[in-house]
């Protein structure tokens, strides 16, 4: 790479632009330095030092507070109880939504019919809906449905607005498998579901992990859904969250919110930091629509 | 001829009914797969469009009530104070959002497009905050943007004691700390999209500008982001996107407050159609934000539409 | 009983006819190649056969069976795909068993089904491997394989050497010849290479516009075109179709037309134009004459009744080693003639070629048809 005609301003440039790349990586990193930073402190040291001072130690006291102790409107048992609501929605309606979605994905790339196409575009409006506008009327439907605040009714709403992205996704991956697959497979004499368990789901595990990650993302960080269709025991994390730190009981505990917030964050985090190139990749195959 | 008919009523026999009705049944298979969502689109997307629609016609409070007032509501929310400044803030804190998010994308894509050592994780810090929700961004950054003891106080330790950092309770600056948490949870994003799309450029086409004597200030500006116009556009209609629907942020970071001089559309929407019994008024405000979306989703799909029939 | 049938086949999507009307019938091991420039409806006809597209009216008999509504399960037809369309997520051994295993073949013929196949195309030591891990040839070849391995009542191949260079492609297609003729399989195969279509084919169907132009040998194609269309699609360099005036000779009705010098030559037909009436003398025709009767003067061939010379001017000359391409303009059009290399040739002066006639075919200039001479 290092080339002996360059020159001593281009060395300098190329200093530059570490040196700019690097103190934008500080920048980007500073807020998530300064929670871990504040959950290890004590109310004491918080007022005394500032964001970026280091705590006299390892103090776990604001993350128990935060997990089993810290109070969330009305009760006061942490945000444990809600870290297990929100994955008994997400899981659930991450698996539906993907399934319905890879179906879906296979007939409109697959087995286009009159119509089909329609179909499609019909959904992919549904990508770019503001939530609001069906806000009303799925919280008539869901009291109707006898499913108002409760969890199930949580995964029906998330599963019926992730259809549309999670059909997108898999729609434009198997747009890029060969046609000509299916009717090798159909002239092999195996039928519609055949071709998709044998042939079609053994090239799919890319765009599983891509819409998995996508999906859980989306409905772990849900905030709108959760503040209107759940009851006060069926909330997710960050609807218990938001409660938490606007929650004031004798003066602000921001170690016990930065916890909190950890906490809250950790499982996207992890899934980001385990599979971020897939994560990526759905940003992307999300943004490039159609 | 003949024989050919009578073969036809030969074979045509010899086929056994049930093989027929599965066969017809096959046919209808792909067709039967997406009748499920179908119907779920068209009533809980379309149907409850139309719904809202209707319900923003109608003096409903607490409960629906089908007494039609016509454009009443619409009256109401376009007199209502806190819905103009609402309208004002998102118009403020889109604009600006989209501005800097869209600078700060391009620019460090094109850093990062300089075979730098470490671009994976770089480019995994950049982005690391779109993997966080909203609500966990606002309650960092409202936490980093305490008057007394954030990063105020920080400056001050560094010795520079007249710096005044008070936006988040500042009703005239409010929106600018949404902006700055929104640009630091989004712009990782426009970096990815944009990287995406000069790693796509044509590398021949810079090798040909190189050799026409450009600079690479002069290619990038002349060529390059010129050939990125639909990454811009997308990057657009999706920041666009997020900000219309920018909610758990502010109820986050800054819960509307001071008063109410940072509610954007869809905190007016929560709060008129759920908790303020104003259920109509809520409607109409939800007609509006719908209308913002298409606004600016029409020409974009129209556009992509028409460029794929060209293509 | 023909193995396979198609009956006045019509195909429309909305508006548009993709098909016009097809009949076809083809015996028991005949090779048929379906040719025509792309659009031609081609590979809609293969796809009808093969049930993936249904036909909007007419009907497709296999063997005795009417299967024109039937399901491609149930047609007992194997296809080879241009791409391949090997299964990504199977080794060779599976793609090859797949078909036999959805139709509940048991393990242990299934096995020397695979056993048969693989040594028959000599792919045994690719049966582990998956398709990713070949070569373009030897996908070919597993493609193949799979379709043998069911040994249905008809094969199609959908263009199945496009994709591969062209050495390979021309081994590939000995070997497809070779397996025909050892198996006696009957076989549909759209191309639109001509040279496969004339080295493969029993007989040619060549289509244009969803309409079957002409249906024969290989040989009567090349020799007997049905119209202008079929004899400029078929052989390479494609036939000369020269502009000239049906005239009277001294051996019967000939035609005329203007030489390297300006000069009118007139050159004899066939038969001495029999099937012409005296009634069209003048009238203008298309002559159509492929380049390899249009040759340096050969001794043996010298005086024959339907040889004669012409002065031509010699254009542009292109080598190719076994012959030289002689490029001239006649009556205002160019033409290609096939000379000996070792004539010798000055670019820009008068040759003099012999025009060997006894093939020499007439076209309405108008309609393209071809005119009885």
């Amino acid at each position: 790479m290092l080339d002996n005609s360059r020159t001593a301003s281009q060395q300098l440039l190329r200093w530059g632009i570490y040196g700019l790349l690097a103190l934008m990586a500080l920048i980007y990193l500073m807020p998530l330095w300064v929670m871990l930073l504040t959950s290890l402190k004590d109310i004491e040291e918080i007022r005394s030092g500032t964001l970026l001072s280091l705590p006299q130690g390892l103090n776990f006291d604001a993350w128990q507070k935060a997990w089993s102790s810290a109070c969330t409107g009305g009760t006061c048992e942490g945000i444990s109880p809600y870290l297990a609501n929100s994955f008994l929605i997400v899981i659930p309606a991450v698996a539906i939504s993907t399934l319905v979605g890879a179906l879906n994905g296979y007939v409109v790339a697959m087995w286009r019919f009159r119509g089909s196409e329609l179909f499609f575009g019909l959904l992919l409006v549904g990508c770019f809906i503001p939530f609001q506008v069906v806000l009303l009327p799925m919280a008539r439907t869901l009291s109707f449905l006898g499913l108002a605040n409760t969890t199930t009714g949580l995964v029906l709403v998330h599963v019926v607005y992730g259809i549309a992205f999670t059909t997108l996704f898999f729609r434009n991956f198997y747009v890029g498998l060969p046609r000509e697959l299916i009717s090798a497979a159909r002239l092999d004499g195996a039928g519609f579901f055949t071709i998709f368990r044998r042939i079609i789901l053994p090239l799919s595990t890319p765009i599983i992990v891509v819409t998995v990650i996508w999906q859980f993302t989306q409905i772990w960080n849900d905030f709108l859904f959760g503040v209107v269709f759940s009851g006060s025991d069926t909330q997710p994390v960050t609807v218990a969250l938001n409660n938490l730190v606007n929650t004031s009981f004798g003066g602000k505990q921001y170690n016990v919110d930065m916890a909190a917030a950890l906490i809250a964050a950790l499982p996207t985090l992890l899934v980001y930091v385990l599979a971020g190139k897939y994560f990526v990749r759905g940003l992307t195959a999300g943004a490039v629509k159609g | 001829m003949n024989n050919i008919d009578a073969v036809q009523t030969l074979s045509e026999a010899k086929r056994a009914p049930l093989a027929r009705i599965q066969d017809r049944l096959a046919d209808w298979l792909p067709k039967l797969v997406l009748t499920p969502t179908l119907l779920v689109v068209l009533v809980c997307m379309y149907g409850y469009i139309l719904w809202t629609g209707l319900l923003s016609l109608t003096n409903s409070r607490l409960l629906p009530v089908w007494n039609f007032i016509g454009t009443g509501q619409y009256d109401r929310l376009f007199d209502n104070d806190r819905w103009l400044v609402a309208l004002n803030n998102l118009v403020l804190f889109g604009g600006l959002f989209i501005l800097v998010c869209l600078a700060l994308g391009v620019f460090l894509a094109i850093l990062l497009d300089q075979k730098i050592r470490q671009e994976g994780a770089l480019r995994t810090i950049y982005l690391y905050p779109m993997a966080i929700s909203f609500i966990v961004t606002g309650t960092a950054w409202k936490w980093l943007l305490n008057p007394s003891l954030g990063l105020e106080k920080l400056v001050h330790s560094w010795g520079f004691d007249s710096f005044s950092f008070d936006w988040l309770v500042d009703p005239d600056r409010v929106v600018f700390c949404l902006v700055i948490a929104a640009v630091w949870q989004s712009s990782g994003f426009v970096m990815a999209m944009f990287l995406a799309g000069l790693r796509g450029v044509d590398q021949e086409m810079v090798k040909a500008a190189q050799l026409d004597g450009a600079s690479m200030p002069t290619i990038y500006r002349r060529i390059i982001l010129p050939s990125l116009k639909p990454v811009f556009f997308s990057a657009f209609v999706i920041l666009a996107h997020i900000a219309i629907k920018s909610f758990d942020l502010v109820a986050a970071l800054t819960g509307g407050g001071p008063g109410y001089s940072s509610d954007l559309p869809a905190n007016f929407m929560y709060t008129h159609a759920f908790t303020r019994a104003q259920m109509g008024l809520g409607a109409a405000s939800a007609m509006v934000m719908l209308g913002g979306v298409l606004a600016i989703l029409v020409p974009y799909l129209y556009s992509e539409l028409r460029g794929k029939r060209n293509a | 009983m023909a193995a396979l049938t198609i009956d006045n086949v019509q195909k429309r999507y909305g508006q548009t006819e993709v098909l016009k009307g097809i009949d076809i019938a083809i015996d028991k091991g005949e090779f048929l190649i379906l040719v025509g420039p792309s659009g031609c409806g081609k590979s809609t006809l293969m796809n009808s056969i093969a049930g993936l597209e249904e036909v909007s009216d007419g009907r497709i008999l296999i063997g005795d069976q009417d299967v024109t509504r039937a399901s491609p399960k149930d047609r007992d037809i194997a296809m080879v795909f241009q791409s391949y369309a090997l299964y990504p997520n199977m080794t060779v051994r599976q793609n090859i068993a797949f078909g036999l295993e959805i139709r509940k073949v048991p393990k242990a013929e299934r096995e020397a089904e695979v056993k048969r196949v693989a040594q028959m195309l000599q792919i045994e030591h690719l049966l582990e491997r998956k398709p990713s891990q070949l070569s373009g040839g030897q996908r070919q070849r597993v493609a193949m394989g799979r379709a043998l391995a069911r040994r249905p009542r008809l094969y199609l191949f959908d263009e199945p050497l496009s994709n591969l260079d062209a050495k390979l492609r021309v081994e590939m297609r000995t070997e497809i010849k070779k397996l025909h003729q050892r198996l006696g399989t009957t076989i549909v195969y759209v191309t639109h290479d001509q040279i496969e279509a004339m080295t493969l084919a029993d007989r040619i169907a060549v289509m244009r516009d969803g309409e079957l132009l002409q249906l024969a040998t290989p040989q009567e194609i090349y020799d007997n075109p049905a119209n202008q269309f079929v004899a400029g699609f078929m052989g390479s360099p494609a036939m000369n179709f020269i502009p000239c005036q049906l005239a009277q000779g001294d051996t019967g009705i000939g035609v005329q037309l203007e030489d390297g010098n300006g000069q009118p030559v007139w050159l004899p037909l066939p038969d001495g134009g029999a099937g012409l009436q005296q009634a069209q003398l003048g009238k203008t025709v298309t002559l159509g004459l492929r380049p390899e009767m249009i040759t340096e003067p050969q001794p043996h061939k010298a005086g024959q009744p339907l040889v004669r010379e012409v002065a031509i001017r010699v254009d542009v000359t292109e080598p190719t080693g076994a012959d030289t391409m002689v490029l001239t303009e006649l009556s205002g059009v160019e033409v290609n003639c096939r000379v000996n290399p070792r004539y010798p040739l000055a670019t820009g002066q008068l040759a003099s070629l012999m025009f060997d006639m006894s093939k020499a075919v007439l076209f309405d200039p108008i309609t393209e048809a071809r005119l009885d001479n």
